[in-house]
């Protein structure tokens, strides 16, 4: 985390999904608005923790990031190259630098390809990466390296636990060497053990080749863990973004400040350490989100001027650690 | 409940194999346990341990070949569930045992809209009106939590994120209000806020109709919040048992010893985290003696050559290892 400039710069991200009308029978036509004016840096050797509500749009960051849809609006900069305004051979050379481990591990692996094929299909798509010599030894490294074996090379999908397949789309996305990978809930179906190892494998990895790493979970304490820094997403928008001590020891959106409430404690010996902070109402739709901030329909806060004009991912006190909130905890924004 | 009532559901000494020309996979080696009307047993236990093909055993979607049910029982209410024809036993999917599945995605069928699968459940199931099957479809989506849920209904589950379509697949399963809910990993894909949502709906049932549920989870958390019971499995066996509290409060096998010592807590600063040592078994040539010797700190001689006995530690506690006793009392 060198005093580079960033390697991945997002501005005005906007994914807007049409649904319904025309051959969709009886379904209203609407705009979802899965994800609404995202921006964030990303720097050499950084993780970045992207927390936030299920539905509240960060596989569709993730899948945008990589074209894998066309974005509404907005601009990614990776290493100063606009990733949206890619042609055809720029593209592919950047899905070579950004990989992605996708949250649905089934739907990810070819169930024809025994895991021998499906770790080494990358290096079909870009020959220059390893000579084919070398691929069967690399395979069963890269299992090995993920905790399974180095016979599961010949096995089929099926033949695996809910686990083992995801390790497997962790290993196929090793293949690269990336510059920046996207993590999906990359471990959230793997036990305690054996997520302690994939995190430790990608921190080791990182220490080695400076990889960045854009880290989704829905598990705050390994996003504590694994994270330099941490944006927590509400609805579409980013409502928080700092330093993972600054949003995780001092929270200044309510959100977040719920949020971190909710986590379940392993505590048998008594109560939870801290009061869980439930939150009131409906999760709004993102086809109809509320006005202003986003959050005032379940917030405890709100007053008048929330519903009004958005409030900004602005700084507090401490500098790198931004709110969309009017009224932070901690103060108001700085002037 | 009562610690003397008949159990609900009983599993022994399950043992299930998957044979191919190339190997034979021993996924499950002579599991037991069993859960009683309304109460919640957790599974845990490592990735691959067999939680998933037990619970699909139990269902009896196991596709054989193949795989093979190469011993033991499972009784539902006091039939043997192997033994049944399978058409009765469809017939009892649903109304009284249903399950949660691992892969949502893969369970729903991705040409029909969420809400309609959802109504067909009701439809298969006696209700006449397609209207009041879609109004109690909509209805289901609204309590586990679905926002606008009139019109997502009418989507697709590729328009749905990765926690919503787990959400769904636990609607449809309580959709006819089971005796017994398996819910296999059911809140992996969501954040904490709508996981204690669901939890709480779930523990509602519980309590509206007396449902009891086996909870397969990864997460600590949850288990220490909403389970009475937890069974941990390694390499295909249940390796321990008891009350949650004093399984994770003070465990007597060394796996889950070393599972709770791999947990990165939240409170905490960041050195590497500690997995177990060594590698997972390989089913098709599982260990000797107790699974885990390989990885034990505790193994002696007589681990590497005996299958360990089931130990009680403790009124209601058991644990298969052969220095239990010591584990458990923190030697
Ligand atoms: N292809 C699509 N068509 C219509 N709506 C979509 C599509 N893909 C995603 N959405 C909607 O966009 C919103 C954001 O979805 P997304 O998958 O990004 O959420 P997420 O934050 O990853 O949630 P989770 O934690 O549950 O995985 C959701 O309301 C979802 O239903
Ligand atoms: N069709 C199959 N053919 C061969 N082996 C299989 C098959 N299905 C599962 N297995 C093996 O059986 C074992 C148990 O798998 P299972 O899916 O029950 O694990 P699990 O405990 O649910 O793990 P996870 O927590 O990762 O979901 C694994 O070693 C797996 O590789
Ligand atoms: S801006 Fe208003 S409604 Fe939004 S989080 Fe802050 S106080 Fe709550
Ligand atoms: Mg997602
Ligand atoms: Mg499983």
């Amino acid at each position: 985390m060198a005093g580079e400039g960033p390697i991945l710069e997002v501005r005005g991200l906007v994914k807007h999904f049409h649904v319904g009308g025309g051959f969709a029978f009886g379904r209203q036509a609407a705009v979802i608005r899965a994800v609404d004016d995202v921006s964030f840096d990303l720097r050499r050797g950084e993780t970045l923790g992207l927390v936030g509500e299920s539905g509240c749009g960060k596989s569709t960051v993730a899948r945008t990031l990589l074209r894998l849809e066309e974005p509404t609006a907005g601009k990614a900069l990776f290493h100063g190259r606009d990733v949206f305004a890619a042609g055809e051979r720029e593209l592919k050379d950047i899905r070579r630098r950004i990989q992605v481990i996708f949250q649905d591990p089934y739907a990810s692996l070819n169930p024809r390809l025994r895991v021998e094929q499906i770790v080494s299909e990358p290096w079909v798509i870009h020959r220059d990466v390893l000579p084919r010599a070398g691929w069967p030894d690399r395979v069963r490294e890269l299992l090995e390296s993920v905790g399974l074996r180095r016979e599961h090379a010949e096995r089929y999908p099926h033949e695996f636990s809910g686990g083992q397949r995801q390790r497997i789309g962790i290993a196929r996305a090793m293949a690269l060497n990336p510059e920046i990978l996207i993590c999906d809930e990359p471990v959230s179906a793997l036990d305690v053990s054996v997520q302690a190892q994939v995190v430790n494998l990608l921190e080791e990895i990182q220490q080695r080749f400076g990889i960045a790493y854009i880290f989704i979970a829905h598990d705050l304490s390994v996003v504590r863990h694994m994270s330099h820094r941490v944006a927590v997403m509400y609805l579409g928008r980013i409502v928080e973004l700092g330093g993972k001590e600054q949003v995780y020891a001092r929270p200044r959106h309510p959100y977040t400040k719920a949020l971190l409430s909710a986590q379940p404690s392993i505590d048998f010996t008594g109560e939870r350490q801290s009061q869980r902070i439930i939150l009131q109402g409906e999760v709004p739709s993102p086809a109809n989100p509320p006005s202003g901030c986003r959050f005032r329909s379940r917030c405890w806060k709100m007053q008048q001027v929330c519903a009004g004009e958005p409030p900004p991912l602005a700084e507090g006190s401490e500098s790198g650690h931004r709110a969309a909130c009017y009224f932070p905890e901690g103060g108001p924004a700085r002037a | 409940m009562p610690d003397n009532a008949a159990p609900l559901l009983e599993v022994a000494d399950l043992k299930i194999e998957f044979r191919s020309g190339r190997e034979t996979v021993y996924a499950v080696n002579g599991a037991g346990f069993s859960v009683r009307p309304g109460e919640t047993a957790a599974i845990l236990g490592e990735s691959g341990s067999g939680k998933s093909v037990t619970a699909s055993a139990i269902m009896r979607l196991l596709q054989c070949p193949p795989a093979f049910i190469a011993g033991g029982a499972i009784r539902f209410k006091g039939d043997d569930v192997l033994a049944m024809p399978l058409n009765q036993w469809r017939r009892r999917c649903g109304r009284e045992i249903a399950m949660v599945f691992q892969d949502a995605l893969a369970a729903l069928n991705p040409v029909f809209t969420v809400g309609w699968q959802i109504a067909e459940l009701f439809r298969a199931h006696g209700e006449r009106s397609g209207k009041k099957a879609e109004a109690r479809a909509v209805e289901l989506l609204a309590r586990v939590g679905i926002p606008d849920p009139v019109n997502r209904a009418r989507d697709y589950p590729h328009q749905f994120s990765g926690g919503m379509r787990q959400r769904v697949m636990i609607a449809m399963a309580i959709a006819l209000g089971p005796d017994l809910l398996i819910a296999d990993e059911p809140t992996t894909a969501l954040d904490v806020t709508v996981q204690a949502q669901i939890m709480d709906l779930l523990q509602d049932l519980q309590k509206e109709i007396g449902m009891a549920m086996i909870l397969i989870t990864h997460d600590l958390g949850v288990v220490a919040d909403v389970a009475d019971h937890v069974a941990v499995m390694y390499a295909g066996r249940v390796v321990e048992r008891g009350k949650v509290r004093d399984v994770l409060g003070k465990p007597a096998h060394p796996y889950t010893l070393a599972l709770l010592e791999s947990v990165p807590q939240l409170q905490q600063n960041s050195q590497s985290l500690r997995p177990i040592v060594g590698s997972p078994p390989d089913m098709a040539a599982p260990p000797s003696g107790c699974a885990f010797h390989p990885r034990c700190r505790f193994a002696t001689g007589e681990c590497k050559v005996k299958l360990p006995p089931k130990v009680a530690v403790a009124p209601g506690r058991v644990a298969e290892c052969h220095h239990a006793k010591s584990v458990f009392n923190g030697g």
